[in-house]
């Protein structure tokens, strides 16, 4: 099968990975703070939007698997300068396997033509294997059958060391949205964007490292949790939350 | 919903552009508001987000005014929830703000704003602005009609010609008078508006009922409602007329056929009107989906004709009150494939026939009558299941008690969770829950 994918990366190891819901006044002083040590990240400007579409079956097994600590999470994520209302509308997209555990990582990301992606969801287009069997894991999973079910959206401002040994990211006016998906075909893309499920009411932000956190690092990562709201889960297993309904905190819409 | 303070200036003949300001500072929303009026607007305006967007959603205006600095959110995140609403998505929005750095209009313009404009303003430019974004947004978007006007059935048709350049109004004049009857105004509802092809006219005969035919200039090839000025000109003109009639036919046609199946429900006290409250609980569903015109007209019909097949069932089966033998429920499982057998003769109708055969269908493939699964399913055809199994909940029935609107939305998303419904579709349904609850707390 001809090979349709433009540009892909990986995951060289499991990378840690811990998210914090802050007020803003926290997340101002983390992001001054990681501004001092780290370079802002140009692949993440501020007020760019990402819009991420999370896929999963119609009895929802990646997103049960993800509540049970374990998951390979299969998603599109697109980029944008104005916030789009809708998903699958540029020439390409990134398509994204994460295998997320409760505090690590491993990812695989692919950039692949949006009109492609139908192929990939029906499973007749394949991506090339991985080292780390992620590919091969989704493709179990794509032969049960996986369509978009919902879709973040947000502005992101990243600070990432030079040699990608670490990243802090701050993540806000974060939605849940649903997506009024057609069928896994040609004829669906663009898909216009539903209806906001919630809205986050403060700042995420996510401390993502390989080995040691240096000094200041761990100082910061320490005033984070004394000041936090809460410890989150991903993205993912909170909108699929409130999706189903079974959010019990209920954010203001 | 508090009462709206709407102002319109004095002497207004047209339909004016209707605005929301939504700014916290009196003399400021005053000043606006004044300036806007003098320029035959009407103004309605909000003290804070919560308020404007309550505004936005009741008025649905041309055009949004917003203030970033609002004492309960900020302008960002009001623009936010306006973009991401399917059913005021479309509205324009202009900042107006004193925050004047880069960053500041970089963020308002990615929050979806057609424009920033920085206080003081200049009213000119404001103006200049403001007819700037509107045109481009009627541009985009489909014209606001008045309602169609009454209109008597005549033996001839009448059309109204509006040439700019004379002699070609009086070649098709010429042309037309044989099978249409020509008017000068827009006293009279015409059958069909001959225009200039730059689609524009300097005469008001606004008409959602009207054909309308653009006169060609040149030799290139005349599409439908494309006609040159020459002999085929009559012909055309009246095939694109008896068009436009036959599709308002069928709609009376459907009409008949949604009296029958309300009146089906009009015996049975648990019912009635059940059907006409599924079909706007599935349009507002639909609406919110961002589904186009199209898609929402046959949700609606469908919603309307769905159960039609009960027709044909014996009425001590439909309208039983307690529970069911194996037998009857086999019965009454027949009625999406009676009710499609009975509109399938009627070929126009054919884009609701999905609805009628598979609105008991559920995504996990337990439904019925073909248990189809998931994608299998139109889209359309999800907004009605949800739509019908929603009212059902909201309704007394022999067997069990109305429910909440909050409980029956509960009551869905567990569906949701089980594989049985579309999970958009129910998002959908729990946001106007939800936004309806905020109107009346408000």
């Amino acid at each position: 099968m001809k090979n349709i994918v433009l540009d892909a990366t990986s995951d060289s190891a499991r990378r840690y990975e811990h998210r914090f819901l802050v007020n803003e006044a926290v997340a101002r002083l983390a992001l001054r703070t990681s501004g001092t040590y780290l370079p802002l990240d140009r692949d993440d400007r501020p007020y760019q939007w990402s819009t991420t579409a999370y896929l999963d079956s119609y009895d929802w097994r990646i997103f049960r698997a993800a509540e049970a600590g374990e998951a390979l999470q299969l998603r599109v994520r697109e980029y944008h300068r104005t916030r789009p209302s809708e998903i699958l509308a540029g020439a390409s997209v990134y398509l994204e396997m994460k295998d997320d555990s409760a505090s690590t990582s491993f990812k695989e990301r692919y950039e692949v033509p949006t009109m492609s992606l139908p192929g990939y969801l029906r499973g007749e287009q394949k991506l090339p294997r991985d080292q780390n069997g992620l590919v091969e894991r989704a493709e179990r999973t794509i032969a049960g059958g996986v369509r978009p079910v919902v879709v973040t959206q947000y502005n992101r401002i990243a600070y990432s060391a030079p040699d990608a040994s670490m990243r802090i990211t701050a993540d806000h006016n974060l939605m849940y949205l649903a997506v009024p998906w057609v069928t896994n075909d040609e004829s669906s893309l663009p898909c216009r964007i539903g209806p906001v499920i919630a809205r986050e009411p403060g700042v995420i932000i996510e401390v993502k490292w390989y080995q040691e956190l240096p000094r200041w690092a761990d100082e910061l990562y320490s005033y984070i949790r004394d000041h936090m709201v809460n410890e989150r889960p991903s993205k993912f297993v909170v909108a699929l939350r409130h999706l189903l309904g079974e959010e019990q905190r209920s954010v203001a819409q | 919903m508090k009462d709206l303070t709407v102002t319109m200036p004095p002497g207004s003949s047209t339909i004016p552009t209707s605005v929301v300001v939504v700014e916290d500072d009196p003399a400021s929303a005053d000043v606006l508001q004044r300036r806007l009026q003098a320029n035959g607007m009407k103004v309605a305006v909000g003290r804070d987000g919560g308020e404007g967007l309550a505004l936005v959603r009741q008025i649905v205006p041309d055009l949004v005014l917003l203030d970033v600095m609002l004492p309960d959110t900020d302008g960002y995140d009001v623009c936010l929830r306006i973009k991401s609403d399917g059913s005021i998505a479309h509205i324009p929005v202009i900042f107006l703000s004193a925050r004047g750095e880069v960053v500041d209009k970089v963020r308002g313009l990615s929050c979806g704003a057609a424009d920033y404009v920085t206080k003081p303003w200049n009213a000119a430019e404001l103006l200049a602005r403001i007819d700037a974004v509107l045109l481009q947004s009627r541009n985009a978007r489909p014209p606001r009609l008045e309602p169609e006007a009454q209109r008597p059935d005549r033996a001839r048709p009448v059309a109204a010609i509006t040439l700019k350049d004379a002699a070609r109004r009086a070649a098709a004049e010429k042309l037309l008078a044989s099978r249409f009857d020509i008017v000068q105004d827009g006293s009279v509802a015409v059958d069909l508006i001959l225009v200039d092809d730059s689609g524009t006219s300097d005469r008001d005969f606004a008409d959602d009922g009207a054909a309308i035919l653009v006169i060609a200039k040149g030799s290139e090839t005349p599409a439908a409602e494309f006609a040159r000025l020459d002999g085929d000109l009559g012909r055309h003109a009246e095939l694109l007329v008896r068009e436009m009639r036959l599709v308002r036919d069928m709609g009376a046609a459907a009409d008949a056929l949604i009296t029958l199946a309300t009146s089906l429900e009009a015996h049975d006290r648990f019912l009635m009107g059940h059907s006409e409250r599924v079909a706007a609980r599935a349009v507002s569903i639909a609406g919110l989906l961002g589904l186009d015109q199209a898609a929402v007209g046959t949700i609606r019909l469908g919603a309307l004709l769905r159960d039609i097949g009960n027709a044909k069932l014996p009425p001590p089966i439909v309208h039983k009150a307690g529970e069911l033998t194996a037998h009857e429920r086999e019965s009454l499982e027949q009625h999406p494939l009676l009710g499609e057998e009975l509109l399938r003769r009627v070929s126009p109708l054919a884009p609701i026939l999905p609805i009628i055969r598979w609105h008991h269908e559920r995504l996990d493939g337990r439904g019925y009558p073909d248990h189809l699964t998931a994608e299998k399913i139109p889209l359309e055809v999800r907004v009605v299941s949800v739509a019908d199994r929603f009212e059902a909940l909201l309704a007394d029935r022999p067997d069990r008690a109305a429910v909440s609107e909050p409980e029956a939305v509960r009551i869905l998303q567990g569906a949701v969770g089980r594989g049985e419904l579309d999970p958009a579709v129910v998002a959908a349904l729990a946001a106007l829950v939800r936004s309806t609850a905020q109107d009346m707390a408000q």
